[in-house]
């Protein structure tokens, strides 16, 4: 019996670990070595895995002075600036309105608004690289008849037009997809709230200010967050509709398009590994900013 | 009280086993959906094709031809069976990378287009993926018979490690019958002001174009800076894009894109470049041979009323053609059976009357001379008002310019769009003044960048 017992109480030592083993596996092999493997690497400049030469903090001390990265760390601030303080109000004006009880067909506008999240990126990207056409376009076609907008305005090769049109097709994307959040939160808010603050006379704005608000403040925090994250991430939409060169003047150049033309075009994986591990630092220094202005961390919250 | 119903085996099996597993039904469902579908793979496995050579190419006009080949090199070979894959554009380019990276799914044999070709070429030279074709064409013969200025954009360090698919001689096409309305004679065109002269007085801003050039970048400036002489790098390597011939190409460019005398719209490709030519829009443009072949599929309506003619040149009696695009074939160093490949490459390459009925399908003229004296590149073209147009652009060919490369060209060329594209900005906001001073700059900056990316480079 001693012997049994022995096995029954190793097996309920062991079992923990048996249990996290699959996921430490895979964590360990998939998320751990690369990254380990990247911040080795980015001491190194690079020709593919194999050929490599040590170069300490060169790679870093580089960065600071490549005028392409500096211009992609711009456009990519530029259009998280535009996420948080464009997409974002937009996404919570329209959760706002589509919360209303009395508005009719709401859930179908709901679910109009939040269609084109459905629709892949790749797609979306052909179909605006279209719509942005010089002469027949239809934007162009719109604002020409409607506006008198000449019709060979190029969209996406004058440097000017391309952040606004990179930052009108994501709204057009994620509008719609960050409304759901704040119609969640909305739908959260204690009723009795509202009654209390219109019993002490408080008028619909002051509702929103010191009701709504603080009753959407975690998701509100969570959304930003998410979406600035997001957008430091920029990749696919430029590199679809630009092209891999980042446009005219690289003025739709983000970090990660940058990271992926050092890596995967020019195989100097170490300065790559230099970009990734810079911008890594970037979002969470960004994000720990935002979190202490919008008092995420307060007791209560 | 109820009798509790009776229940069948089968349902009392089932659900047995669903309350007796651990974490409910949904977990079950799961389970059992991953062992049918896991145990439903293991039984059809997708075995990997058995070939002796695995070709990849990026163009699909390409795959069909090598595919009609394919037969012939086989009844050749027997026993030796050949995989033509078609591999799209971009992917072919990091398939490959990652293929030479990670030594897996190499293929023996692969085209490479050759904007993308001089970046194979980083690294040690001995550690390159491809293997260096120089003593055999030299071997065989072919190093003679092909024209030699298309082994530049694919050699390195002295070595070959691209066989030429084309040439690439670039015409200018127009629309015959706007230019005899406008009054145009193309044989007055011989020069690029008096093409220039005649383009101001035919150009309609909004609604009439005399070409089509584009402001932001620098693809349509390449012809141009390569008719010239001029060039990204030269021979040995060196950055030569902030040179005499650069400066002079890009001043004399941008007065043609932008600011007042402009008489180009870039208006876009496919679709749009079609409806532009079919509309008068844009009336004429740079051809290249692979471009006349997309004018007949795509602007088909317009069959009769194009035609070719040798671009203007620079200056009386000077070159009257340039080149833009190509492909070379690669030999990878993991290739199983090297001297098969080189016979590929023969039979798919350098097999003159094999190039001459392919140049009836595709327009492409191949860069072995032995070729041209073939009767297909004298036929007439009904697209092209009769024209033979083989024999127009074979005629052009030997005086095409070399196009040098480098691993940093990808750079340099998108480097010269940045210079391109901010010329064409200030040129539009203050003419003439400064525009110079401006340009040589905007050079300078451009290629001291490259040149920095090059120090950095230590292979």
């Amino acid at each position: 019996m001693p012997r049994r017992q022995a096995i029954f109480r190793w097996q309920h030592k062991c079992a923990p670990y048996l249990f996290v083993a699959p996921f430490v596996v895979v964590f360990c092999t998939f998320g751990l070595y690369p990254l380990v493997k990247s911040l080795v690497l980015s001491f190194y400049t690079t020709s593919g895995p194999r050929s490599r030469v040590f170069v300490g903090l060169g790679n870093f001390v580089f960065l600071l002075s490549d005028a392409d990265f500096v211009k992609a760390v711009w456009n990519t601030a530029v259009f998280a600036f535009f996420s948080v303080f464009l997409q974002l109000p937009l996404s919570l004006g329209l959760a706002l309105l589509l919360n209303r009880k009395r508005l009719r067909g709401r859930n179908f506008f709901r679910l109009m608004f939040f269609s084109p999240r459905l629709v892949g990126m790749v797609f979306v990207a052909v179909l605006f690289v279209v719509i942005f056409q010089p002469q027949f376009g239809l934007l162009n076609r719109v604002l020409h008849a409607m506006i008198g907008l000449d019709l060979d305005t190029k969209w996406l090769a004058n440097r000017a037009l391309v952040m606004p049109a990179l930052v009108l097709t994501s709204l057009w994307m994620y509008v719609g997809f960050n409304m759901i959040y704040f119609l969640a939160a909305l739908q959260a808010v204690d009723r009795n709230l509202y009654d209390a603050a219109r019993v002490d006379g408080a008028n619909a704005w002051q509702q929103f200010l010191h009701v709504t608000l603080p009753g959407i403040k975690p998701v509100a925090i969570f959304v930003v967050v998410l979406s600035t994250i997001g957008s430091f991430q920029l990749f696919e939409l430029p590199y679809l509709m630009l092209g891999n060169g980042g446009g005219p003047e690289n003025a739709g150049l983000t970090i990660v398009m940058y990271l992926y033309q050092n890596g995967f075009e020019t195989g100097d994986l170490g300065y790559a590994s230099a970009i990734g591990w810079t911008l890594a630092l970037g979002v969470l220094v960004v994000s720990l900013i935002q979190m202490k202005i919008t008092g995420a961390w307060k007791r209560g919250d | 009280m109820a009798e509790p119903r009776p229940r069948s085996w089968p349902r009392d099996a089932w659900c047995a086993v669903v309350e007796g597993f651990p974490f409910g039904l949904a977990p079950f469902i799961i389970l059992v959906l991953a062992v049918v579908s896991g145990g439903w793979l293991l039984l059809h496995p997708i075995r990997p094709k058995k070939t002796t050579l695995r070709l990849w190419t990026f163009a699909d006009i390409h795959a069909r031809a090598y595919q009609k080949a394919v037969p012939a090199f086989e009844a050749k070979h027997p026993g030796t069976t050949v995989d033509v894959q078609l591999v799209h554009g971009v992917a072919v380019t990091s398939r490959l990378r990652a293929a030479f990276w990670a030594d897996l799914d190499v293929p023996d044999l692969v085209e490479v287009e050759i904007s993308s070709a001089g970046t194979f070429f980083r690294g040690r030279i001995d550690d390159l993926g491809f293997i260096d074709w120089t003593p055999w064409l030299k071997q065989s013969g072919f190093y003679d018979r092909i024209v030699h200025s298309r082994f530049a954009p694919y050699t390195c360090k002295g070595r070959i490690f691209g066989l030429p698919h084309d040439v690439h001689p670039v015409m200018l096409a127009y629309n015959r019958e706007a230019f005899r309305e406008l009054g145009i004679d193309p044989a007055k065109l011989d020069t690029w002001d008096a093409f220039a002269r005649a383009g101001r007085r035919v150009t309609v801003p909004g609604s009439r174009y005399m070409i089509q050039l584009s402001d932001s970048n620098a693809s349509n400036l390449d012809p141009f800076l390569f008719q010239r002489g001029g060039g990204y790098f030269d021979a040995d390597g060196n950055l030569t894009m902030d040179d005499a011939v650069a400066l002079a190409t890009v001043k004399w460019y941008i007065p043609l894109v932008a600011g007042p005398g402009r008489i180009d719209n870039d208006i876009g490709g496919r679709d749009v470049f079609t409806r532009a030519v079919e509309s008068g829009i844009i009336l004429s443009f740079i051809c290249p041979d692979w471009r006349s072949k997309g004018a007949e599929t795509h602007v088909g309506s317009m069959s009769g009323k194009m035609a070719l003619m040798p671009l203007p040149a620079f200056a009386k009696g000077g070159r009257r053609t340039s080149t833009w695009g190509g492909t070379m074939l690669g030999i990878t160093k993991k290739c199983r059976n090297k001297k098969l490949a080189f016979e590929l490459a023969r039979h798919l390459y350098l097999n003159a009357d094999d190039l001459a009925g392919r140049f009836k399908e595709l327009n492409i003229l191949p860069p072995l001379r032995d070729a041209w004296r073939l009767p297909e590149f004298d036929e007439p073209r009904a697209y092209w008002s009769g024209q033979a147009i083989g024999r127009l652009y074979a005629d052009l060919a030997e005086q095409v310019p070399p196009q040098y490369t480098s691993p940093f060209i990808r750079l340099a060329k998108a480097k010269m769009g940045e210079v391109v594209s901010s010329s064409a900005a200030y040129y539009r906001a203050n003419g003439e003044a400064g525009f110079d001073v401006f340009v040589r700059d905007r050079l300078k900056v451009a290629a001291d960048y490259v040149r920095t990316q090059m120090k950095r480079n230590p292979f």
